[in-house]
């Protein structure tokens, strides 16, 4: 029985760690969104951070200066996001798009040296009482720092967003930007400074992956992990806490599909591969049907190209 | 202390037009400055310049005599200039204090403090936890003045503040401006409408073109000198028509009509029952946002609520959809001329077609005969009075007030029993608000019946036959013309009872 028990702690924990990525891009879209902006450059920003911790790791072999690097290369790439939508007044979604794919192919050339070389192992937090603990040690315990801070960030971001000075600006943004501006807020700044901190949390998301999740760099490591991501904002109605449970149920499906295609049950395994996305989506559509709260939660300029009147 | 504040040869030029040319002008505190004129005069940019919106070409502004430079909102508010937007500047979705504190620098508990001296000392009633969404309109402009007092002004600016109230909220208004304007703060009121200029302000300017036509003492003016400084012509009043009810046959007739949204913005229409006369003109009054525009939408078919309500012609038409209804001779104008009624992007005879899309003469199978609709276009053009023949501008160049005609124009040029229209004049200036009321008083004279959903009361105590006043989606009782003064229709509109 304890043997069960400590199974499912580790599946739990498994979850959980597969988790974090989704949480991370997420929480930083969701701030990007709430100001009004839509990114769709979540994949491209998430898998140039991949790469950018995985080389820097190589070459310096330093993680800290490897995690580092990969934030600060997506956030360098949503510069671009940044000045094409805000100053060039480019439509949000072509650009997104196109960030996109160019983060694809920027680190598919940018990766080619790297391939096939092993990585760093990431320093865990508590192993020992992982393994002295049955049951809650696997769930609680033997992480990387990096996941402890993915489930803090909801909540901090809900924090944020409701109760700070600044929340209560971004969400004024979202709102209205004209209002805004003729308030005296700098609406240009305001969504910037959110794109670049997308685009950070989305890097953050590709270090996870490349140097704690699956050490090593693989050509489209991050599969479609951003959309999915983009998705759980949507589903979630801009509400940081049902993002942290749509990414729990997303990696939950998505292991135990695994663990049902190992044992070997008679279902189809494209249904169980579509498993995931099919419930993610009906369980956060169900649960966010108060359309009085979406139409207070949804950043109502959402994808609104902002033009000041001079 | 006396507050002055003083333009100087302010200009703003746009690509498309002078918005303000040398405008020169100096306010003092303890009065009520009117800026009057018509919609494109100029007044708005003026005050956007004001409050830091928008920087001038050129020109300088004083207060107290001292130049000040307005680059943003942030350096009106520096300088204790408060503006209240006609459009206003709130955010929907966040609550009414969340708003208010959005630009204040005060700790939360103080700001609450001083909010609710305020809401005292004024008598207004606000919920302040509420979303700003859930307030009536009066209670949002409330917001916008509450905003602006928290920063103690010295001069607050009013944008068309009147343009969104209930007879009842603008006689509460007044009496707020007056108690404002006592405490020395200097108050310049935009408006078009001039019964106002002279009920409560003390200067008039009046606007024209983007220049100031004439400064003056309200005393010494009337309605009449005031509307021919602003037009810059002497206009012609049309009379209002004399139904001799010629006509008994019922043409429509709604019946139990119910409509309920999960939308919190729409507003849900409770048992509407009312019948139409051949030949004749029912106003439906009220404040914007009581479920006009879901009635609207009802009646063109752009919702479908239920299968047995409405009746039209003896048939049921219910669940017909806005382009049968049309073939069953209805015709619609839509509030929102822009984005409901017409595509700007679209040339003018492409406009034109839109509605038509059935119609043998203009598609043959399939295929779009260009010829037919243009010379179709062109008739609709010179019947009333566009000011172009040029079918293939496109329809974003037209002025409000030719856009408007020729959506009419498009409805009327089919020759259908019943039209429909919702604020046909809303933002257009006297000139094409004449023409639009003559076309609609003379199809009422041909026959024809007209339903006029509208949030302006003149414009309704002057076309309608019969009136009743919607009010958070229930309908007064139907009145006649004659037995219906615009303080009935204010108390009506504001929730009231008339018996």
């Amino acid at each position: 029985m304890s043997f069960d028990l400590n199974f499912i702690g580790i599946l739990i924990g498994a979850i959980m760690a597969s988790s974090v990525p989704l949480i991370l891009a997420a929480s930083g879209e969701l701030i990007t969104e709430r100001s009004g902006v839509l990114n769709l450059g979540v994949e491209g920003m998430m898998i140039i951070g991949a790469i950018s911790g995985f080389a820097l790791m190589v070459i310096s072999d330093n993680l800290f200066l490897a995690v580092i690097g990969s934030m600060t290369s997506g956030l360098i790439i949503s510069i671009i996001f940044g000045v094409l939508t805000q100053s060039l007044l480019t439509n949000h979604v072509a650009t997104g798009l196109a960030l996109t794919i160019f983060g694809i192919g920027m680190s598919a050339m940018i990766g080619k040296n790297f391939v096939g070389i092993p990585g760093k192992e990431f320093p865990l937090l508590f192993v020992n009482l992982k393994e002295n603990i049955p049951f809650l040690g696997p769930i609680l315990f033997g992480h990387s720092v990096i996941l402890y801070f993915a489930f803090l960030l909801p909540f901090l971001t809900n924090y944020f967003l409701k109760k700070t000075k600044i929340g209560l600006i971004i969400r004024a943004v979202g709102d209205s930007p004209t209002s805004a501006s003729n308030q005296g807020i700098n609406v240009i700044l305001v969504r910037y400074s959110c794109i670049l901190y997308g685009g950070a949390m989305c890097g953050l998301a590709g270090a996870y992956l490349s140097l704690i999740y699956t050490p090593q760099w693989i050509e489209n490591m991050t599969g479609g992990r951003g959309w999915i991501a983009l998705a759980l904002v949507v589903f979630a109605t801009w509400s940081p806490i049902k993002v942290l449970i749509g990414a729990l149920i997303f990696g939950g499906i998505t292991i135990s599909q695994l663990h049902m295609q190992a044992v070997g049950l008679r279902i189809p395994v494209q249904l169980l591969s579509a498993l995931p996305y099919i419930m993610t989506i009906i369980v956060l559509v169900v649960i966010s049907r108060d359309s009085r709260k979406i139409k207070l939660n949804t950043p109502t300029s959402l994808g609104q190209i902002f033009y000041k009147e001079k | 202390m006396n507050t002055k504040l003083r333009v100087s040869e302010i200009s703003k030029i746009y690509p498309s037009c002078v918005a303000n040319d040398e405008i020169s002008l100096e306010f003092g505190s303890g009065k009520i400055y009117a800026l009057l004129g018509e919609n494109g005069a100029g007044k708005s940019t003026l005050v956007k310049i004001l409050s830091g919106v928008v920087r001038p070409d050129k020109g300088e502004v004083f207060l107290n005599d001292k130049s000040i430079k307005l680059n943003s909102p942030l350096d009106a508010k520096k300088n204790n200039i408060g503006m209240v937007f006609q459009h206003f500047n709130l955010f929907e979705t966040l609550s009414v204090f969340e708003n208010l504190s959005i630009d204040s620098d005060k700790r939360n508990e103080d700001l609450r403090l001083s909010v609710n001296n305020i809401l005292k000392k004024y008598n207004f009633k606000i919920d302040l936890d509420i979303p700003v969404l859930n307030l009536s309109a009066g209670q949002k402009q409330k917001v916008e003045i509450i905003r602006c007092l928290i920063r103690n002004p010295k001069v607050l600016i009013m944008d068309e503040p009147t343009s969104v109230l209930t007879e009842q909220e603008t006689e509460d208004l007044f009496v707020s401006l007056k108690q404002f304007s006592d405490e020395g703060i200097l108050i310049i009121y935009i408006t078009h409408k001039l019964k106002e200029v002279l009920s409560i302000c003390d200067e008039v300017a009046v606007m024209r073109k983007g220049k100031i036509v004439s400064v003056s003492k309200t005393k010494e003016e009337k309605i009449e000198t005031l509307a021919n400084k602003m037009v810059g012509e002497n206009l012609s009043t049309i009379k209002k028509k004399i139904n001799n009810f010629k006509y008994k046959d019922e043409i429509l007739k709604i019946s139990n009509l119910n409509f309920s949204s999960d939308d919190p913005y729409e507003t849900n229409l409770i048992n509407l029952n009312f019948s139409l006369k051949k030949g004749e003109c029912l106003g439906i009054a009220g404040i914007s946002g009581n479920g006009q525009s879901e009635l609207f939408q009802i009646l063109s078919g752009e919702i479908i609520t239920d299968y047995t309500s409405i009746k039209f012609r003896d048939k049921e038409i219910s669940k017909l959809n806005p382009r049968e209804r049309r073939e069953y001779l209805m015709a619609f104008s839509p509030e929102d001329r822009i984005s409901q009624a017409a595509v700007p992007e679209l040339k003018i005879y492409e406009n034109v077609a839109l509605n038509n899309f059935k119609s043998s003469n203009f598609f043959e199978k399939g295929l779009v005969n260009e010829k037919k609709i243009k010379e179709h276009s062109k008739k609709i053009l010179s019947n009333f009075s566009v000011n172009t023949d040029n079918v293939e501008m496109k329809s974003q160049f037209l002025s409000g007030g030719n856009l408007q005609k020729l959506i009419i124009g498009r409805e009327l040029i089919t020759s259908p029993e019943l039209l429909v229209c919702f604020n046909p004049t809303w933002g257009l200036d006297v000139g094409a608000i004449n023409y639009i009321h003559e076309t609609l008083i003379n199809i009422n004279e041909q026959g024809k019946s007209s339903i006029l959903i509208s949030t302006d009361n003149d414009e309704l105590l002057k076309l309608s036959d019969r009136i009743c006043v919607i009010y958070k989606g229930k309908l007064s009782k139907i009145m006649d013309v004659n037995e219906v003064t615009p303080e009935k229709l204010g108390i009506l509109m504001g929730g009231g009872s008339i018996d």
